[in-house]
């Protein structure tokens, strides 16, 4: 069997790009998640509506924070 | 010279007697021998051609290579191959397995290899074999120390007739110099001097052993760069890139410097001085090399340019000071290389295709130590090399690692530019392993945001009884109990929005049961809506703290229900006119003044709602 070339998952030229974006929609969710913590009174904050926010911008600020470290050069 | 031919004559008296000693070796004859030494470098880079008859009865299947003492521990590189045809029609063939073999009853002074040779010459065969050997140290500088006016002067000993356990035909040797500047060379019969090169021979006839010592002393200008230690830490990442770094402890090992370096008189432009330093060191980088570093401990060294093309890169680096005999220095480079230049997969495991050596051009390196770091969650690692090298194996921990990366550590000493071959590390590693570092970012963040979700939920307060925490408790639930009424109020005036777009619905299609379905879900909808309503209401009056809010909250339900009853009304008198089959102006007169109350209704409704918004 020949041997064939590796490439990485995503192209490497695509990082910086798809940490800008993921980046911005991670911190938009994040900001909503801290305004509504802010805003909503103790009584009838939901937490269900607060987990998702969270859970949906740790995705994105994570794989975010992943593309920013691989496009500033620290391959982790 | 004086005290090199009494080394020389040193030797050639331990060689005398120990030939006396030698064994007899097998019937094999050496028909022709050329030898070819290039010493234009720092290495001695020796190619034989061997011409190898078999004069006895028996079949031999092994040959001896042998060196004079001083060469062989100095020996760096030895390849032998055999080759077919002449001239340009010489094909090589296979290379053959060399070990260092020390039969006992030999000399001390010799070092011997044992070659396998590809198939046993029986009686009568000829055989031709390529070798090439590359020695370090073996050019001394001679005098061993001069100042910065002097020019560069080595020497090299080695033998005019070739030293071997077999009978020799025909011999001869030609020393290729950098230069025609040669101080001396010990005259033999037979011996010439061509431009930078100096011939000996052809001797024939030789017995074993023979041995006829010579000496040349002549001018290098080479860089006698060596590296005392150099770690090449290549690690994989299997998001796109190998990272190659690494660490030079490099030293001049010509001539060391006698008396003090003056920067105004290397600097000089007519007659510059210092030819035996070297201030230029060339590396040569595979193509796409990106990323380029060169710095040491204080920091980035600005003096490197790089050149780059499809086939290479080169980078010329500049040490912060020139190199003279004995001076040390260090330094670090490194470059990313893109991923699939280098990664392959075959056979269901992945291998790592990457030069062995030092990239820098005419290197030595006295101790070389390649460190291939290997992603987290590598398995069944295994390393091939062209050459002998020592292994081991390590954990380093890195960025975003839990288990740390599994590291190959291979060691070599002596190594010179010939051993600038492909290693191959093959290792299993499935791509799910990719995974784990955005999981774990991801983890941070969420337990971040968890973080967060807890502490606005906690309470604080030292003191659960003072009337200060007891107030901010109730105001509290004052806002939770206004947030909830005004749900409900929104709630409420998007219902007679959609009883609004009914009543449009019915002009336009002029469905009257419709209509009053909507009607009616709208009514009892509005009910539940105001049930809901009341307990919030009566909870707001009992809190004291509410006094001044709960006028303005009764205010805002009052008027929302005044809306709803007028909106109710104008909803009957439409339906009710469609039923008569009254035409539409008439319902619009009719409705027209129950029309501007509403209108102003909903504008105290919506100042109420933004009143309580603020607070």
């Amino acid at each position: 069997m020949a041997a064939t070339p590796i490439a990485s998952p995503i192209p490497v030229a695509m990082y910086p790009t798809l940490s800008v974006v993921t980046l911005a929609i991670g911190l938009v969710i994040t900001a909503f998640f801290f305004i509504y913590e802010a805003t909503s009174s103790r009584k009838n904050r939901s937490l269900g509506k607060e987990l998702a926010a969270a859970a949906v911008a740790s995705v994105f600020l994570g794989f975010g924070s992943l593309f920013l470290l691989l496009a500033s050069g620290v391959y982790v | 010279m004086k005290k090199t031919s009494s080394v020389v004559d040193l030797l050639l008296l331990l060689l005398a007697i120990n030939v006396l000693a030698t064994p007899a070796f097998s019937d094999l004859v050496l028909s022709k021998v050329e030898r070819r030494i290039d010493v234009t470098s720092q290495i001695a880079r020796v190619t034989k051609t061997l011409k190898v008859v078999n004069s006895g009865s028996e079949s031999v299947s092994e040959f001896t290579l042998t060196f004079p003492k001083f060469l062989g521990n100095n020996l760096a590189y030895l390849t032998v191959s055999h080759s077919e045809g002449k001239g340009k029609a010489k094909r090589f063939l296979a290379n053959l397995s060399v070990k260092e073999a020390h039969a006992k009853g030999t000399p001390d002074s010799i070092s011997f290899y044992s070659v396998s040779l590809p198939k046993p010459l029986s009686k009568g065969d000829t055989l031709t074999l390529e070798v090439v050997a590359a020695f370090t140290n073996v050019l001394q500088p001679f005098p061993e120390k001069i100042t910065q006016r002097d020019i560069h002067l080595v020497m090299l000993q080695e033998s005019a007739q070739y030293l071997s356990p077999y009978v020799v035909e025909s011999q001869s040797l030609s020393i290729k110099l950098p230069n025609a500047r040669i101080e001396s060379y010990t005259k033999l019969e037979n011996s010439k001097v061509q431009g930078s090169e100096i011939k000996y021979g052809p001797y024939k006839n030789l017995a074993q052993y023979s041995y006829a010592p010579i000496v040349v002393h002549f001018e290098s200008k080479a860089a006698f760069a060596v590296a005392e230690k150099l770690v090449r830490e290549i690690e994989v990442s299997h998001w796109g890139n190998v990272q190659v770094t690494e660490h030079y402890n490099l030293v001049h090992r010509g001539a060391q410097l006698k008396g003090e370096f003056s920067r105004l008189e290397y600097q000089d432009r007519p007659n510059p001085q210092g030819v035996s330093a070297f201030r230029h060191l060339l590396a040569r980088l595979p193509p796409r090399a990106h990323s380029i570093y060169y710095r040491d401990d204080i920091g980035n060294i600005s003096t490197s340019q790089m050149q780059s093309d499809s086939k290479k890169t080169e980078l010329l680096i500049e040490p912060r000071f020139p190199l003279f005999g004995g001076w040390k220095t260090f330094f670090t480079i490194g470059y990313g290389l893109p991923l699939s230049d280098f990664l392959f997969a075959s056979e269901g495991k992945r291998f790592l295709d990457i030069s062995f050596g030092s990239p820098m051009i005419d290197l030595v390196t006295e101790k070389l130590i390649v460190q291939v770091v290997l992603p987290e969650g590598s398995k069944d690692i295994s390393v091939t090399t062209p050459f002998d090298v020592k292994q081991s194996h390590e954990i380093k921990y890195s960025h975003l690692d839990i288990a740390g990366r599994p590291v190959v550590v291979l060691e070599k000493n002596n190594v010179v530019p010939d051993h600038n071959q492909n290693i191959q590390v093959y290792y299993k590693f499935s791509n799910i392993n990719l995974l784990s570092e955005p999981l774990m970012l991801i983890t941070g963040f969420f337990v971040l945001f968890i973080t967060c979700i807890i502490y606005t939920r906690a309470d604080f307060s030292i003191s659960k009884s003072s009337a200060a925490y007891l107030a901010k408790l109730q105001w509290d639930e004052v806002l939770a109990t206004l947030q909830e009424v005004q749900n409900i109020i929104q709630k409420c005036l998007a219902a007679h929005d959609k009883l609004e777009a009914s009543l449009r619905d019915l002009s336009r299609t002029g469905d009257i049961q419709t209509c009053k379905a909507a009607r009616k879900s709208t009514d009892s909808f509005l009910k539940d809506l105001s049930k809901e309503l009341r307990p919030l209401l009566a909870s707001l009056q009992s809190f004291p703290s509410a006094s001044q809010i709960s006028p303005k909250v009764e205010e805002l339900v009052a008027k929302e229900k005044e809306l709803q009853e007028k909106l109710m009304a104008k909803h009957t008198t439409v339906v009710e006119g469609y039923e008569k089959k009254s035409s539409g102006r008439d319902i619009e007169n009719r409705i027209a003044s129950q029309q501007q109350k509403i209108v102003a209704l909903r504008q105290e409704v919506d100042d109420l709602v933004e009143f309580i918004d603020e607070i």
